[in-house]
């Protein structure tokens, strides 16, 4: 049976540098699935991410958040704290490991305890208790990832859309990233992932489609395993 | 040679023996420019974001208008205000030519352009990725904007701080529409011009001395903002 979705966009378009970026008939995120989004540099996937965060304003589509239809302007709005967007290069505040995590939670004016309760189950989760005090800013670019992860995770949001989570990473860096990418997926989490190292990601995928010409190609299911084993023959002769 | 060593001298000794008329000076100084900056920072600060992380027509018109600002003399501020507040002005009834509001007042009109101009270019240089990992949290927009502020703090506290020492020093504005009344609106510079003429050098030396270190401590806390800054990019 095919999950029920909870974000759709039907038409959306957008128009960037005097062409249609993207002109997509129909995206959907289900719970507990993971969407790779690939497609080459600058073919719109980060543009793609920003306008289902609310980020961007699209040119023209319809969203439905849900199973209920919302007005494409104050869409974002009603889905805050709900879908969750993270930069290819996280963006840390600067301050502290906690401060960061707890910011979305103050913003939903939770008592002081609840806070501080939340924020140590999931820097447990993500295996950042030592870090908690540190000031999130000098962080190597592995932890600064997890910090967002967890920051993220903390909200328990429906969608959380990931721009090229494990670029410029290290094998390990990228290992624990996928943990706990699987871990939020089995957590019910909608995951979108942008990458152009499909190799690299294609191991979390339920579904995976490519960008080209604004366009959005479905890859079936059956496909996925295929194109795995065709991407590992491919790299083993690379590295012949 | 002899005069300055002398009156420099008595300077100091009028300084360090507490002299009450001269503190009154520097305290009528102190509140009146402390008040214009409190109450200038919020709103030349907000227009600073707007100014650049908004699109709106004529908002590169604007840059221009307060950078151009920046060059204003305090004396053509002084002169307007003059004219505004005066009995036969459009603000005459209100009745504040030579009061400490007045000087207020001017001091706020000179050191909003600052704020404005090294504000917006304090927020421009953000990393823009800030406001939408604030929104992305479930920010609203107000809040993202102070988090946005408070990553980058240390450009806009040198804003406040090159604001202050511009009004503190100012005399041009003081003078007009202060009018320079003992223990009323005379303040730093206006004393010093005043000392001067009269030949009182050591007051004009005295207050001068205050001026001058004031201006040594904000460098010094603008150098360590910077330094922090750097630290923190």
């Amino acid at each position: 049976m095919k999950p029920e979705p909870i974000l759709q966009f039907h038409g959306l378009r957008k128009f960037l540098a005097n062409r249609w970026l993207l002109d997509i008939v129909e995206l959907s995120i289900a719970a507990g699935q993971c969407m790779i989004l690939s497609g080459d540099n600058g073919v719109g996937k980060t543009t793609l991410l920003k306008i289902m965060a609310g980020l961007e304003p699209p040119d023209a589509g319809e969203v439905s958040y849900g199973g209920k239809v919302l007005p494409l302007r104050t869409a974002p709005q009603d889905y805050r704290n709900n879908i969750v967007y993270l930069h290819q290069s996280p963006y840390l505040f600067d301050c502290s490991v906690i401060d960061n995590v707890a910011y979305g939670l103050r913003r939903l004016r939770m008592p002081r305890a609840t806070v501080q309760t939340k924020v140590a189950e999931v820097l447990a989760w993500a295996g950042l208790e030592h870090l908690g005090k540190r000031n999130a800013k000098y962080l190597s670019g592995g932890e600064k990832q997890r910090v967002a992860l967890a920051r993220a995770r903390v909200l328990a949001p429906k969608v959380l859309l990931l721009d090229e989570p494990i670029a410029s990473m290290d094998y390990k860096s990228r290992e624990r990233t996928y943990v706990l990418i699987e871990r939020l997926k089995k957590e019910g989490m909608g995951v979108v992932i942008t990458s152009h190292e499909l190799y690299a990601v294609l191991p979390l995928a339920d579904v995976h489609m490519y960008l080209h010409d604004g366009k959005l190609h479905d890859d079936h299911q059956d496909n996925i395993a295929a194109q795995m084993s065709s991407l590992i023959t491919t790299e083993k002769r690379r590295n012949v | 040679m002899d005069n300055l060593l002398d009156a420099s001298r008595e300077a100091l000794l009028l300084l360090v023996s507490g002299d009450p008329s001269l503190w009154t000076v520097v305290g009528i100084s102190f509140s009146v420019s402390l008040k214009a900056i409190l109450l200038a920072a919020p709103m030349a600060l907000v227009i600073a974001f707007l100014l650049a992380h908004t699109r709106f027509p004529g908002r590169r018109a604007l840059i221009t208008l307060f950078q151009t600002l920046l060059a204003f003399p305090a004396v053509v501020v002084g002169l307007t205000l003059y004219l505004l507040l005066s009995r036969s002005g459009p603000f005459g009834d209100l009745r504040l030519l030579f009061t400490q509001t007045a000087m207020v007042i001017g001091q706020m009109v000179l050191c909003f352009p600052i704020l404005v101009a090294m504000g917006h270019a304090a927020i421009q240089a953000a990393d823009r990725r800030a406001w939408e990992t604030a929104i992305t949290l479930g920010a609203r927009p107000a809040r993202a904007m102070l988090t946005l502020m408070h990553e980058v703090r240390f450009g806009l506290m040198a804003a406040v701080i090159a604001g202050f020492g511009r009004i503190i020093a100012e005399v041009g504005c003081s003078l007009m529409v202060g009018g320079n009344i003992l223990n009323h609106t005379r303040n730093i510079t206006t004393a010093i011009a005043l000392e001067t003429t009269r030949g009182q050098f050591a007051e004009g030396i005295a207050l001068g001395l205050v001026l001058l270190v004031l201006a040594l401590l904000l460098n010094f806390a603008l150098m360590l903002l910077q330094g922090r800054g750097v630290m923190h990019a």
